[in-house]
């Protein structure tokens, strides 16, 4: 009589697999290291060629038509759609070389943010003098808001019989060295920008703001004259924004002068937005 | 140190950043941060998507409420659960980082300090529940 066969006996673990523990985490890590190659390969094919400069004789005409825009059209649009970041601050009477209230502005040419900022800045400038020797520029192209059509300060000069406009570009659109701050203008900064943002402007002591009053996509994509075309439509959002923001810039300017010229800071859009600087 | 230590340890450190970055928000405290064509925290901090929405709350307040359910997680040993949870936050990390490189072409470092812990906290959890299974 033969014997049954004997169980096999059923093993104690589940059969181990042959893959190590550590080639799925390994294979997750470099899943994720070719993703974010991916991006910056998206990122590369993505970043668009900045516009040429215009030569001297189209900047001048662009400068022009902004810095001609009628007193009633800047009226009709009074703050338009800008924020308000102008603050008041407390210090000695900033003056310039001439005795006159100083504005000072501290910006890059990199700077997004500095490029919006400075097409209402030239537009309320001019209401108190004159610009020479704007050139035309555009914001770093790797920068967020890449390319944005603006001007530089460096280089330019502004006069006036009411203030005196100091600027300081620290970069160009390259992030390569430009201008650098006195020690009485980095000591302005460390006092009344304490966050460190540019562009930084200062009215003379009394009022001052960093940043933009509005998003550089506003202008994103425009080339400088389609800027001052869209200027001159006040129901526009390029108007809103930047004329806007003018009149804001204006109205603290106006509070330095002391509501000089007349013309100009006795509008009533500037003496409501005066209203409101504190 | 063992899996659960080193999940608590992570949680913690991105908890840290995270506060770090809520409070920079709300206050006036400068921004320790380098700032140069790759590196600026400024520019990735006040961006449009720095704020969840239109809430105005920081995505640096989602990440202390992330850092501390991954913690809680850790120290009960829920760790299915941490896998799903650290799924979800990696995946939110990859959006953030794809916003970083493509749309503000700018990174910031204590962002991607907190995106590490994150992915730290999400391979611990795989590890973990991989070497369960291979050992059941």
């Amino acid at each position: 009589m033969s014997r049954p066969p004997a169980k096999r006996a059923r093993p104690m673990r589940k059969p181990v697999s042959r893959t190590p523990v550590w080639v799925l985490p390994l294979a997750v890590v470099a899943g994720i290291a070719l993703l974010v190659g991916a991006f910056l390969l998206i990122r590369w094919y993505t970043t668009p060629v900045p516009p040429s400069p215009l030569n001297v004789d189209a900047t001048q005409r662009v400068v022009t038509a902004i810095t001609a825009i009628s007193a009633s059209e800047l009226d009709a649009v009074g703050k338009g759609t800008a924020n308000n970041v102008i603050k008041p601050v407390s210090g000695t009477l900033l003056t310039g070389p001439n005795g006159h209230p100083e504005v000072f502005y501290l910006g890059a040419e990199y700077c997004p943010y500095c490029a919006a900022e400075r097409w209402p800045m030239i537009i309320a400038l001019s209401r108190f003098g004159t610009f020479s020797g704007l050139k035309t520029t555009t914001s770093s192209s790797t920068d967020v808001y890449p390319n944005t059509p603006t001007f530089t300060f460096h280089g330019a000069t502004y006069t006036s019989q009411y203030i005196e406009f100091v600027s300081v570009e620290t970069t160009d659109r390259d992030q390569n060295p430009l201008e650098t701050p006195t020690a009485a203008q980095q000591a302005l900064v460390k006092q009344y920008d304490t966050s460190g943002s540019i562009p930084f402007v200062d009215f003379g002591n009394r009022y001052a703001f960093s940043g933009a009053m509005y998003l550089p996509d506003v202008v994103s994509g425009m080339s400088w004259q389609a800027v001052a075309d869209a200027l001159q439509q006040p129901d526009s959002q390029q108007a809103k924004a930047i004329l806007g923001s003018a009149n804001l810039i204006t109205a603290a300017i106006c509070k330095l002068t002391a509501d000089q010229p007349a013309p100009v800071c006795s509008s009533a859009a500037i003496q409501a937005i005066e209203k409101t600087l504190g | 140190m063992t899996w659960q230590k080193l999940a608590v340890v992570a949680s913690v450190a991105g908890l840290a950043i995270s506060i770090y970055l809520t409070v920079v928000h709300y206050s006036t405290i400068p921004l320790a941060c380098p700032a140069n064509a790759v590196v600026n925290c400024e520019q990735v901090l006040s961006s449009r998507y720095a704020v969840i929405g239109d809430s105005g709350l920081p995505t640096s307040a989602a990440g202390i409420a992330w850092f501390l359910v991954s913690a809680a997680l850790a120290l009960l040993r829920r760790r299915r659960a941490l896998l799903a949870w650290s799924s979800i936050g990696l995946l939110t990390v990859l959006v953030l980082v794809y916003i970083e490189i493509v749309k503000l072409g700018a990174v910031c470092i204590w962002c991607t300090a907190a995106h590490a812990m994150v992915l730290l906290i999400f391979l611990i959890a795989l590890s973990r529940l991989q070497g369960d299974t291979v050992s059941a």
